[in-house]
């Protein structure tokens, strides 16, 4: 699951402070708040995929509620292996809790888990794009200050 | 002469051997924070379970993987393990703390300590150029 952790130092800095600052400490500065960026960007995009998955997943269990007991189907052995078999009982599935555990829930109990965890994975989206768009902010902010010294130091080229 | 430049030189001697030192410390370091971010996240996704687990009836049935095998598992017994497992790990993440704590020390005095000799060395050759 992707944690909603910040880099590990993370200090405050205000736009005040980056006034202030030498040509060099800003450039560390612009350095560390991009790659910050693009650290949380990767989680936002590793949230996306498992929300889709699990979104994926919460749709086969509506079509398999639809299915009527006995139903003929194809159970993949390998990737490219398939036999026919009959539906047994669609209402108790197996949920993948993590760590290598499963527990046996009922059709109802595991759409019930699919959207708990679709909701704590969007909670978690949110919290991460306030933190992102805050440290972009923040980069954008470093990038033109810097700019602005680097004309003010060579004003005639 | 010729013994201020052999101080000269074990002094730079010794500056790499506290260089070497230094750049020591800060892989252990970043070995340290990879290791933790292993740890937290293994306890994240245990906490979870755990939280699952919570949720469940007393007769539900549970599932568990080793290799390739699903051996149903007691209740009790899979809340029991997960259990002692976020307490090794949180054991294991705090002795980390203690070591990264530990770790950053010696590097803050082995930077000191470098930045010593250098000096030593600057007054050094200072020394010898005015000679």
């Amino acid at each position: 699951m992707a944690s909603s952790r910040g880099g590990g130092s993370q200090q405050v800095i205000r736009s005040g402070d980056m006034e202030k600052m030498s040509l060099d400490q800003l450039k560390a500065v612009k350095e560390q708040a991009d790659i910050e960026v693009n650290l949380l960007q990767d989680s936002l995009n590793n949230i996306r995929t498992a929300t889709g998955r699990l979104e994926n997943a919460s749709a086969a269990l509506h079509d398999l509620s639809l299915r009527p007991q006995g139903k003929k189907m194809l159970v993949p052995l390998t990737a490219s292996l398939y036999v026919p078999g009959t539906l047994d009982d669609a209402d108790k599935v197996l949920v993948d809790i993590g760590t290598g555990y499963f527990v046996e829930k009922t059709m109802a109990e595991g759409k019930d888990y699919c959207e708990r965890k679709i909701n704590l994975l969007k909670s978690n989206f949110d919290q991460l794009i306030e933190v992102a768009s805050k440290k972009k902010t923040l980069a954008d902010e470093a990038g033109l200050i810097l700019q602005a010294k680097l004309k003010q130091s060579s004003p005639s080229s | 002469m010729s013994s201020s430049s052999t101080a000269l030189r074990e002094l730079q001697q010794d500056l790499e051997n506290k260089a070497n030192d230094l750049s020591k410390l800060q892989k252990d370091i970043a070995k340290n924070h990879q290791v933790r971010k292993k740890y937290t996240i293994q306890l994240g996704e245990n906490e979870l379970v755990l939280k699952e687990l919570d949720l469940l009836n007393e007769d539900a049935n549970v599932y568990k993987l080793i290799g390739p095998v699903l051996v149903k598992q007691d209740l009790a017994e899979a809340n029991a393990n997960v259990r002692k497992r976020i307490e090794y790990i949180s054991a294991e993440l705090k002795r980390l703390d203690g070591s990264l704590q530990d770790l950053e020390e010696k590097q803050h005095s082995k930077r000191e300590a470098i930045l010593k000799v250098q000096q030593r060395i600057q007054s050094h050759q200072a020394g010898k150029a005015k000679a």
